[in-house]
């Protein structure tokens, strides 16, 4: 029986064969929904049960009430609304583009161009904003540029539209990630048989390309509506602290009072996030989109032409400018001994580098090795609630899905502070050290609160992978196990590579958890440290010393990744050109 | 934009040369396709026929050579302005859009007028028999089903040559035959110039007005069906095109055979130019012993591999009712036919 | 080859691991306080105790009242080392800290009329902090802007769109500044000082730190900030300088023992050595530039330190902590609501209030100059008035630390009135301050 094109229902798990379920898929889900439990839901409800509870224990909705009657709250709400849609708009203006170029067409340095559209997440937010103050601020390099020649001024980092302009710069690569790695698995003869039909250019794109590769974009996107939307982080630097996140922050730590309201934030963050996520999924259901079925055999690349090319060039170059000038500034303050309403820096010097290295090099081994088993143990955790949402019946298996994306919508103090909770008296099996006292603790806190991530990337990586393939592969004796190891997975490694390149940057510059769950700065990872050097005016520059050295560790980290998988699909290119 | 311009056009490549990093794929073709043709582009895997096929398609850029159609250079058209439609071999249906949404999509790159888009679609679906199919998916879909669908989608645009990249490869047995006749009909009907990948020879030989075959990059010979199997021009296209019996310059069953073998290398005679009998019989025969190694029952023939002589030669005898033939094992005389030795060269 | 890179990776880990658990001699600090500040201690600490190590916890004031409350009795860090009052108190409260009297002689008890230690014993002073004006000069010449001298000179328009404060739900030194205008000024006088200076304000900062942070760096002129701030930038070579106003509150910075601490003895020991003369001589470093609560070491101070107790900083306000603390999460939740929460609308209110009274003073206009003072008393008047922050009931409501349905429920209406009340007041202000400059034409 030959079925090239997608049979129906590939991508819906109705198709006859996914209708069953075995033990040991039953048996897995169970081991995931336990640790999601022990690890996410009761240290998180043990914070924020606050929420619907009287202080003498006894359950209430009546505080969901009160956050109604507050127009501040709503007035939050809409705000936080309308700065995550904005951002979504302005991030797919720059992703797409960079995604679509750097995929599709002979271009030199689109393997350096993926890379350094990784590095903006690669910035704890309090330093990619401050860095951002220096240049663009008002005070920034570029305003006192344009005042001088031009006598005006432009606000650019103030109020919302400043938080929308940040959040942009900082969280388009989420999109690039996914719709590159969903581009990069559209049939090649999808793309052809359109131009052979008479499109190109814009209307190939529009028309065939994106709606392929939507499952990526929309991946990219709805991450990106939730993460700004929960974002605390760049609001707070800005001093914007009329949307919902820095509300819950705020009303969360203030000291000595235990405000319920802060909690309902919580709930309602996590509501909505999940909501935006089973939306998302929602609409990309009914929908086929399986249309990698000749194995890898991407589309070749085209060339540009000349006046394409220079047109592609400047903007891109234009883009990453924008993109990398936090990075920019922090390298400069990096370098600075003093940098205060110049254009530069006045005074140079190395001096912060030899401090970072004399007093952080552990903290970089300590995030390296936290960051790296967390990412790990997301793409595999993901691939696997991945499958069993996709290509299994076992039920309740979309609440392993719902459950992990708690963790998007929870400040990361809620999670710690459910941590201490929890963990107090928490044993490591067989050594019989505390586990809040040991490195664990990060591992764990970091996989569970960057799994959404790691998720969103093996959904859509999954999704792309016809049923038949996985069919073959049973056909021809493997077992269920080994067709996903030695097929699916395979065929997922870009997905699975974006997402695990996504925890781990961003797992790396975790601060407010990490705040937390430090019992010995020997334990600390980089994250602390840039925190711990940016508390002083003196610390600035080492900081920043401390940042860069983050940023290119995990640049290189994450360019050679690309070289591999690129090095792969090119192997796999040549093999499938001569038919 | 060009729709239905009428008049089938000729097309030609002319010194084509390809090739992938250090890999030559095409070396210095020439093609000439005349107007309304049915041509096939015959070969095994590998041999650059589907490369030959994007390259007029647009999909390919030669190093050196170009393509040309009514002896106009197309080589620096891209693949979306030249009117030249594709059937991929996977089909490339579009998951995301329905059949008549597949359909009208070249139309509506045309920009044409929605009203004739939609007539145009009901049109082509009705010619391809899915007139009621047009709001389903294509993952709703058999494979025959989807198969005509590329062809209705590619058609809807009155292209000026029609490409097929291996159309009928993922048809089961009966559906390929079927389709086969279908869409030699079609072509006729349309007269459109039809150029179409196989490695099927069977395939090629019963749909094909003219076939090139080709190896390594190479186009080998260029004819009908008669010619390449009757006069096939090289070792390669002698083997490639039916079955056929090679005995080298040399052999004693050569110098048996041949009375002036000129320059060849090689005496070739086809399965059905053999017979088997009890004894030797018509003298216009070379005969001599020979054992049955194994036996095929094709129906109406059966296929004997027989040792003769020290080699291997394969006889076609005609299967006649009540008929047993030769036993596998069995002892028989060899009869060649002179008449119908050829001569190969390099 | 896998299994060999597994058991080398495992034996990384199991290293990693064990490094942890050496050092018994070992105490533990937990602070908000910057690293140069508590690398000196450190290192001075180790110097004066061979074979003890100290580890710094570096967490937030908030994050680390979160740690000692979830941290069990025995696994607690020895030494709490903070600035905000409010913590201190907020964890002697819950039990989280343990009376300790070093027995330091020389440290005054009161520091102008403000305890310099916890009067119940449970924590001490351990540095004096007082609020002042922080400006960078660059800035101030390039936007033309004279230095100020007094918390007053801040409602000026010239200073529109140049200043910065944290709050003082966010900072407990910004709620001893704020709280010291209101006692200096009275309630209403003093909260319409203090709505002007933020009228006048860019960015109210989440955190204290952003403050100085962001006048170091140009982004804003003028800051309300803790002196060290801003003499470390300055002594750090920016381009900023430092003033006390007359009317300024000087507070302790503080340190505290930690009850069921797991070295309570060496945190003892920590403590008194950060109150002894060797101790507090640390904090005269320029990096760190603290005020010591030892009057003696101003003597090794370098010509120019401020003094407290010398007599060069005046503090004269007679500041009633009784009264500071009573009212305390009103004065917070009420900047808030009426301040931090709608900057926006009394940014907006102020500069057409600003726009207003400069046209009326090139074209004096009787009924101009009665609606801009009716837009001026609008925009500037507390939406609480001071009869309310004496009410028993009222200010109860405010200190509880645990809210049940019904007193979640006033609080919430209480939240909104203030907001929505904030909100009129200042649209309205801004309105009536348009019809002004309107009839200056």
């Amino acid at each position: 029986m030959s079925a090239p094109l997608a049979a129906p229902g590939a991508v819906a798990p109705l198709n006859a064969e996914a209708g069953r379920w075995s033990a040991g898929q039953a048996a897995v889900a169970l081991a995931i929904a336990a640790f999601l439990l022990a690890f996410l839901i009761w240290p998180v409800l043990t914070v924020i049960r606050v929420a619907v509870t009287e202080p003498d224990g006894s359950l209430t909705l009546s505080h969901f009430g009160s956050f109604f009657q507050l127009s501040l709250m709503r007035e939050s709400f809409a705000n936080s609304l309308y700065v995550a849609g904005m951002t979504v708009v302005l991030a797919t203006l720059i992703a797409v583009p960079l995604a679509y170029i750097t995929v599709r067409f002979r271009f030199r340095g689109a393997i350096l161009i993926q890379t350094l559209g990784v590095l903006p997440l690669i910035m704890p937010a309090f330093m990619g904003a401050a860095a951002m103050q220096l240049l663009f601020g008002r005070s920034g390099s570029v305003n006192q540029l344009l005042g001088q020649w031009f006598g005006f001024t432009l606000p650019i980092m103030e109020g919302l539209k400043g938080v929308i302009f940040v959040e942009t710069l900082h969280y388009f690569p989420f999109i690039l990630l996914n719709l590159s790695a969903a581009l990069a698995n559209i049939d090649s003869a999808m793309e052809e048989s359109a131009q052979n039909l008479g499109a190109s250019g814009w209307r190939l794109f529009r028309r065939i390309v994106f709606p392929l590769a939507l499952p990526g974009y929309v991946a990219g996107a709805s991450l990106v509506f939730i993460k700004v939307f929960d974002d605390l982080g760049t609001p707070l630097v800005l001093n914007v602290t009329n949307m919902l996140a820095p509300q819950a922050y705020l009303r969360v730590t203030s000291i000595g009072i235990e405000d319920p309201i802060g909690y309902v934030i919580c709930f309602i963050l996590v509501g909505f996030s999940i909501a935006a996520m089973a939306g998302s999924a929602a609409f990309l259901r009914g929908r086929d989109f399986a249309t990698l079925q000749r194995g890898a055999a991407a589309a070749p690349r085209r060339d540009l032409r000349p006046w394409q090319a220079v047109l592609a060039y400047g903007w891109i170059v234009g883009v990453l400018l924008l993109v990398l000038s936090p990075h920019l500034g922090i390298l400069m303050l990096s370098l600075s001994k003093v940098w205060s309403f110049t254009l530069v820096p006045e005074i140079w010097t190395l001096d912060n580098y030899s401090v970072v290295f004399r007093d952080s090099t552990r903290m970089i081994t300590n995030t390296f090795l936290y960051c790296g088993l967390a990412a790990l143990l997301d793409v595999v955790i993901g691939t696997a609630i991945a499958y069993l949402v996709l290509r299994t019946r076992v039920p309740g298996r979309q609440w392993l899905d719902h459950m992990a994306t708690v963790a998007l919508a929870m400040p990361g103090v809620v999670l710690g502070i459910g941590y201490l909770r929890t963990f107090r008296d928490t044993e490591i099996p067989f050594t019989g050290e505390a586990l809040l006292g040991s490195w664990l603790i990060f591992v764990l806190a970091y996989t569970v609160r960057r799994l959404p991530y790691a998720l969103r990337s093996c959904n859509a990586a999954l999704q792309q992978v016809h049923l038949s393939l996985e069919e073959a592969a049973q056909n021809l004796g493997a077992s269920r196990a080994r067709a996903i190891w030695r097929v699916v997975v395979p065929l997922m490694a870009g997905g699975i590579l974006a997402g695990f390149v996504t925890s781990f940057i961003t797992a790396a510059v975790e601060i407010s958890e990490t705040i937390l769950l430090t019992s010995r700065e020997s334990l600390a990872p980089m994250s602390y440290g840039i925190y711990l050097y940016m508390q002083s005016i003196a610390g600035r520059g080492p900081g920043a010393a401390l940042g860069v050295v983050a940023i290119v560790m995990v640049a290189l980290g994450t360019y050679l990744s690309h070289r591999f998988v690129a090095a792969r699909h090119a192997q796999q290119f040549m093999k499938g050109q001569r038919p | 934009m060009t729709t239905g311009t009428g008049a089938p056009v000729r097309v030609e490549a002319r010194g084509v040369t390809l090739a992938f990093g250090a890999s030559t794929v095409l070396r210095d073709i020439h093609v000439r396709i005349e107007p309304g043709e049915f041509f096939a582009l015959l070969g095994p895997s590998g041999c650059g026929k589907s490369t030959l096929l994007r390259l007029i398609a647009g999909f390919n850029r030669a190093q050196r050579g170009g393509i040309f159609l009514d002896g106009v250079d197309i080589s620096a058209v891209p693949p979306w302005e030249r009117n030249v439609g594709m059937v991929f071999q996977s089909y490339a249906l579009w998951p995301h859009m329905s059949v008549a949404e597949n359909v009208a999509f070249g139309l509506e790159e045309r920009r044409l007028p929605r009203q004739r888009v939609r007539a145009r679609v009901a049109e082509v679906l009705e010619l391809v028999g899915l007139a009621e199919f047009g709001g389903r998916r294509p993952g709703q879909l058999s494979g025959g089903q989807q198969q005509r669908v590329a062809l209705a989608r590619t058609l809807a645009i009155e292209p000026r040559v029609l490409l097929l990249d291996e159309p009928l490869s993922n048809l089961d047995a009966r559906l390929r035959h079927h389709m086969r006749r279908e869409l030699l009909a079609m072509q006729r009907k349309l007269g459109i110039t039809t150029i179409f990948v196989t490695h099927d020879q069977e395939e090629a030989m019963t749909t094909a007005d003219r076939i090139a075959v080709m190896d390594q990059g190479v186009v080998q010979q260029v004819g009908s069906a008669l010619e390449l199997y009757d006069a096939p021009a090289s070792r390669f296209v002698a083997e490639f095109v039916g079955t056929i019996n090679l005995v080298p310059a040399g052999d004693p069953l050569f110098a048996a055979l041949v009375a002036e073998p000129g320059g060849a290398t090689h005496a070739a005679f086809r399965p059905h130019s053999v017979l088997l009998a009890q004894r030797p019989g018509d003298p216009a025969h070379h005969w001599m012993p020979a054992r049955v190694a194994e036996r095929e029952f094709l129906g109406e023939f059966i296929r004997y591999r027989l040792e003769a002589a020290g080699r291997e030669l394969i006889a076609d005898l005609p299967h006649a009712l009540g008929s047993a033939g030769f036993a596998q094992g069995a002892g028989a005389s060899l009869g060649i036919d002179r008449t119908q030795v050829r001569l190969l060269g390099a | 080859m896998q299994s060999f890179l597994a058991a080398r990776l495992a034996a990384a880990i199991l290293a990693l691991a064990a490094t942890g658990t050496a050092a018994q001699q070992q105490v533990t600090i937990l602070t908000s306080f910057p690293k140069e500040l508590t690398s000196a201690y450190k290192a001075a600490f180790e110097r004066a105790n061979p074979g003890m190590r100290v580890e710094i916890l570096n967490k937030g004031t908030s994050a680390g009242v979160a740690y000692l409350r979830e941290t069990r009795a025995g696994d607690r860090p020895d030494v709490f080392w903070a600035s905000a009052p409010d913590a201190f108190e907020v964890l002697a409260k819950d039990g989280l800290l343990a009376k300790f009297d070093p027995a330091v002689k020389g440290i005054p008890d009161k520091i102008g009329n403000y305890p310099v230690n916890d009067p119940q014993g449970f924590y001490r002073g351990q540095a004096l902090a007082g609020y002042g004006l922080m400006w960078n000069t660059r800035y101030l010449a390039a936007n033309k802007v004279p230095a100020p001298k007094e918390w007053a000179d801040l409602v000026k328009p010239v200073y529109f769109g140049h200043l910065a404060t944290s709050s003082p739900s966010r900072s407990g030194t910004t709620h001893l500044t704020i709280e010291t205008i209101l006692q200096a000024e009275g309630w209403e006088k003093g909260w319409s000082q203090v709505l002007q200076i933020a009228g006048n304000a860019v960015a109210i900062t989440e955190r204290s730190f952003g403050v100085p942070d962001g006048v170091s760096n140009g982004q804003f002129g003028i800051g309300l900030v803790i002196d060290f701030f801003g003499l470390a930038a300055k002594n750090s070579g920016f381009p900023v300088e430092f003033a006390y106003p007359s009317q300024t509150a000087i507070v302790p910075a503080n340190i505290a023992l930690v009850n069921g601490a797991k070295n309570a003895d060496l945190g003892r020991r920590f403590i008194q050595f950060s109150l002894s003369p060797a101790g507090q001589e640390l904090l005269l470093d320029p990096k760190i530039s603290r005020l010591p609560v030892l009057p003696e070491t101003y003597r090794k101070a370098p010509a120019g330190y401020p003094d407290p107790y010398g007599g060069k900083i005046r503090a004269k306000v007679n500041f009633d902590s009784e009264l500071s603390e009573s009212r305390y999460f009103v004065v917070s939740a009420l900047f808030d609501h009426a301040i931090t929460f709608r900057h926006k609308e009394l940014v907006a209110a102020t500069r057409v209030i600003h726009e207003a009274a400069v046209k009326l003073a090139a074209k004096p206009n009787a009924q101009g100059q009665r609606l801009l003072t009716e837009a001026r008393a609008l925009a500037f008047t507390p939406v609480v008035d001071e009869t309310k922050t004496r009410d028993k009931g009222f200010l109860a409501l405010f200190r509880e630390t645990k809210r049940d349905a019904a007193r979640q429920k006033q609080m919430t209406a209480l939240e909104e009135h203030w907001g929505k009340q904030a909100r009129q007041n200042y649209d309205k202000a801004a309105a009536l301050a348009r019809q002004a400059a309107a009839a200056a034409k």
